[in-house]
């Protein structure tokens, strides 16, 4: 995919001094600009732009992405999948792990753009001037495509009036020139392709308002907890380049309910976050969040995203409370498990307590060691806790589960819901509360997609017509007869010649059927 | 919930429905066998030829009447729309392919005798269906949206006429290039293609109606100048290709060598008579026009399906385009299609550039729709089989 590389540097200035097709014929940068700009607006590099788009979406298909899915990036960087690191530095070197990030594609979007608007300005002006022109007087019916020759009863003046309402009704523009009625249609065939190409500007203009004025960010609530509408509150954050700390709208939002259920080959039935979101500490409104039905406040768009079990856990040394919390649980790949590892104490760095945790929603304990079933769905749930004790490096900025593991846990105990645990000969205590959930929500601002849904509605009014229509002329000349008039209806038509042949066919039936014309046998011309 | 015996019959009717178009198959490509090319350059079936092209008619026609039966009873027993995963999404591909090669190819062109290809290419969708079965069952709820029926269906349809315009696009590149060479051979001042002709000046019918009406004369000797165009082209080279290529795919999607045998035997089959057919395509240039009228139908529809999938997207995962690898995937085949109908109004493009561009559109939007969901991971996945 060769995108003439003579072009690419010069292309910004090239856009920014478009000074139309014809520049003056001197040597130099000038002319280099000119042939440049020539070069950028002709079609065959609009195709090799494309090419060179499909091309990058290929590699993008191929090769995972950062913004799409960062661990399997992580992975090709650090060598454990892919072709190896060698290879993925090269990669990165090229922005291949963005590729719609990247400087070249952004490059690659320019260009095209500005061979668009290279092909475009000349077309308005033209489109304008056609459409403004009245249809033109025909001559030589004989040598266009179609021409069909009847005589009538009615006066020439008769006939013609007659044969204007039909291709009125027809939707013809037409004008009478002399004798002779001339007939266009088919204009939509160009206005449906520059509104369709017109379209890909606002496309352009939404999609970047989104990215600019935009803010995406993740955040995961365990029932009966909330969080603030502010950046500190998100695990995840995308904000755009001008959204601006002060853009967040600072509304509670308290998870009051999550619900998952589930049909009977465990696929999930729906997800239901319920929420109340407060306003100045005063609750506003109670909703429920599910797939598909996002909830819409104040512009900021919440969607359910994910979800997990969260067991209510208090850990006590004596009457001392150490850990009183909703804590949430990731799902163990491949199992039907949620696991996750509490910091119990953490203050002094050696003599730290964590608490590795393990949940099987469906768990049957067969001498004394869980069964796990496949029911997803906590009908029957264990809680394993496993105590570590010691230097275990919590304090160091790390995931949890990430702490130092120098030998077997201290101790290890199975509960059932609402049950407590002596841990280590009873110097500490472990009580499961009771399960709940966590909820994930996604909460977004995008402001620019009424511009992309009205850029893709244009883009389609456009584009059917571009597709279909075609455009076609038609000549009516009557002339005197002894009977009464000679008629004459010819056609041509620029695209579409197929259509165009069954369309004039029955426009001459119309015609004849409306003037009551019989075929002038000798003057019919073969077609 | 799914009522296991409406699930039973859908399944029935199926692979009734299967049958059913392999023979109505089989019968099309008997009626290319009995063709000819009478001295007046017609091509023309012979009376024999017309009854069991008629048969296949019949066939095809009542299969697709079952088939449309089992994709209903298959939305009744699961309680949703039926093309909520792969066996059901390949299935309805080859069910609206089969309508458009019936009612567009057959009835509107006249191009009766090409009806064969498109069943051969809508029993291959079913074969993959078959591949990926699933039972009729309820659906997660990330699909479980009216957007289901808009994305999806649109996405559905578009593909579906794709099929006959991929059939028509390469149909169109084997009779150009037979044309080339015959003109190559034959010292012809004519530049050999149909195609450039076509642009200067439409063909005066695109509906050869004299096809069936001088169908009764007796096979007289076929003119040769026709039949040239079948020696002008390796028949090794028209099984050999497509059994190599299907063996391939085959072998590296399922790695079973005997699937791949008989795919690839079937591939072969399909080849030679795409050989066997070619004095009997239309010329190239209505086989052109056919395909661009086609994918032209179809382009609007992919281009809706793609904005219905980004308001779902929004709706669903709060974010209308993500470059997620199938929203790459259908950015990549409407990029390509979009090329594809510029290159035909591009001069230096029209012609076999822009054939060949289509035909490789096509290929991104199987790569789209297989590859994606089966091997590369995405949001999309769950869609799976």
């Amino acid at each position: 995919m060769s995108v003439p590389t003579d072009t690419t540097p010069r292309t910004d200035a090239a856009a920014s001094r478009s000074t139309g097709p014809r520049l003056p014929d001197i040597p130099g940068p000038l002319e280099t600009l000119g042939s440049a700009w020539r070069r950028l607006r002709k079609m065959s590099t609009a195709l090799l732009l494309l090419f060179a788009l499909a091309a990058a979406s290929v590699v993008a298909t191929v090769i995972p992405q950062a913004p799409v899915t960062p661990q399997s990036v992580a992975q090709w960087r650090a060598g454990t999948a892919g072709p190896g690191t060698a290879v993925a530095s090269g990669l990165d070197a090229l922005n291949l792990f963005d590729v719609f990030g990247s400087w070249w594609f952004a490059v690659l979007v320019v260009l095209l753009f500005t061979s668009l608007t290279g092909c475009l300005l000349p077309r308005y002006a033209a489109f304008a001037r056609v459409v403004r022109r009245p249809p033109a007087a025909g001559r030589n019916f004989g040598r266009l495509s179609h021409a069909q020759t009847s005589t009538t009863e009615l006066a020439p003046e008769e006939a013609l009036a007659r044969a204007e309402r039909l291709l009125r009704r027809r939707r013809f523009r037409s004008r009478r020139v002399g004798r002779q009625l001339a007939a266009e249609r088919g204009h939509w065939r160009e206005g449906g392709s520059l509104l369709f190409h017109t379209a890909f500007y606002l496309l352009l203009l939404g999609a970047v308002i989104g990215k600019v004025f935009g803010f995406t960010g993740q955040v995961t609530i365990p029932e009966g907890s909330a969080f603030a509408e502010t950046r500190i509150a998100y695990d995840a954050a995308e904000p755009g380049r001008w959204w601006d700390l002060s853009d967040h709208r600072g509304f509670v939002v308290t998870l009051d309910d999550f619900d998952v259920s589930y049909f009977p080959n465990f696929v999930p039935r729906d997800f239901v976050s319920t929420v109340t979101i407060s306003e100045q500490d005063e609750p506003v409104r109670t909703e429920t969040v599910r797939v598909n039905h996002p909830l819409h406040h104040r512009g900021m768009n919440l969607y359910q995203s994910s979800f997990g079990m969260a067991p209510h856990i208090i850990v006590r040394a004596g009457n001392r409370v150490l850990l009183d919390e909703r804590f949430m649980l990731a799902p163990a790949s491949g199992q039907n498990v949620w696991t996750g590892t509490a910091k119990v104490k953490f203050d002094d760095p050696s003599q730290q307590i964590a608490l590795d945790l393990a949940l099987a929603p469906d768990a049957k304990l067969r001498d004394g060691q869980p069964v796990l079933g496949p029911d997803p769905a906590p009908r029957n749930p264990v809680l394993v806790g496993s105590l570590y004790f010691g230097e275990l490096g919590l304090e160091r900025p790390v995931p949890a589960s990430q702490f130092r593991r120098s030998g077997p846990p201290v101790d290890t105990t199975m509960l059932r819901p609402g049950k407590t645990a002596q841990l280590a000969e009873g110097s500490l205590s472990v009580e499961f509360v009771d399960l709940g959930y966590w909820s994930g929500l996604q909460v977004s601002h995008q402001p620019g997609r009424w511009i992309l849904l009205a850029g893709g509605l244009l883009l389609l009014i456009g584009l059917v017509p571009s597709l279909y229509s075609y455009r076609r002329r038609i000549w009516v000349e009557a002339g005197p007869h002894p009977n009464g008039s000679r008629v004459t209806l010819a056609g041509v038509a620029l695209q579409r010649k197929t259509a165009f042949a069954d369309e004039f066919a029955a426009l001459d039936e119309a015609l004849r059927r409306e003037l009551d014309a019989h075929p002038a046998a000798t003057q019919e011309r073969p077609h | 919930m799914v009522n296991e015996s409406l699930a039973q019959t859908s399944n029935t009717l199926f692979n009734v429905a299967f049958v059913g178009y392999i023979v109505a198959m089989v019968a099309y490509f008997f009626r290319l066998a009995f063709t000819q090319v009478t001295a007046e350059n017609q091509v023309a079936g012979t009376a024999a030829g017309r009854r069991v092209g008629l048969t296949g008619t019949v066939l095809a026609s009542a299969a697709w009447l079952v088939h449309l039966g089992s994709v209903v009873t298959r939305g009744m027993a699961a309680g949703r729309v039926p093309w909520a995963n792969m066996y059901e999404y390949s299935s309805i591909l080859a069910l609206g392919a089969v309508i458009v090669g019936l009612v567009v190819v057959q009835r509107r062109f006249g191009y009766g005798h090409l009806v064969g290809f498109v069943l051969a290419a809508a029993v291959l969708s079913m074969t993959t269906g078959l591949l990926l079965f699933t039972e009729a069952g309820p659906v997660v709820p990330a699909l479980n949206s009216y957007w289901i029926k808009i994305h999806v269906a649109a996405m559905m349809s578009a593909s579906s006429i794709f099929i006959v315009g991929f059939v028509a696009t390469v149909l169109y590149l084997v009779k150009d290039t037979a044309e080339r060479r015959t003109a190559d051979r034959s010292g012809s001042a004519f530049s050999g293609s149909t195609v450039g002709a076509a642009q200067a000046q439409a063909p005066a019918d695109a509906r050869p109606e004299g096809y069936e009406a001088d169908a009764g004369a007796p096979g007289g000797p076929a003119v040769a100048g026709p039949l040239v165009q079948r020696e002008a082209l390796s028949p090794l080279l028209f099984p050999l290709v497509p059994a190599a290529v299907v063996a391939a795919f085959v072998l590296i999607v399922w790695r079973t060598p005997g699937i791949a045998i008989v795919a690839a035997s079937v591939a072969a089959l399909l080849g030679t008579a795409s050989w066997y057919a070619v004095p009997y395509l239309p010329p190239a240039a209505r086989l052109d026009n056919l395909a661009y009228r086609t994918i032209a139908f179809a382009f609007p529809v992919l281009t809706f399906g793609v904005m219905a999938g980004a308001i779902w997207a929004e709706e669903s995962w709060g974010r209308y385009w993500g470059w997620d690898p199938k929203e790459t995937g259908s950015f990549f085949t409407w990029v390509l299609y979009a090329a594809y109908l510029h290159a035909r109004s591009t001069h230096g493009w029209r012609g076999r550039r822009a054939g060949w561009i289509g035909g490789i559109a096509f290929v991104a939007l199987m790569i789209t729709y297989y590859a994606v969901n089966l091997w590369i991971v995405g949001l999309h996945s769950y869609a799976g089989v």
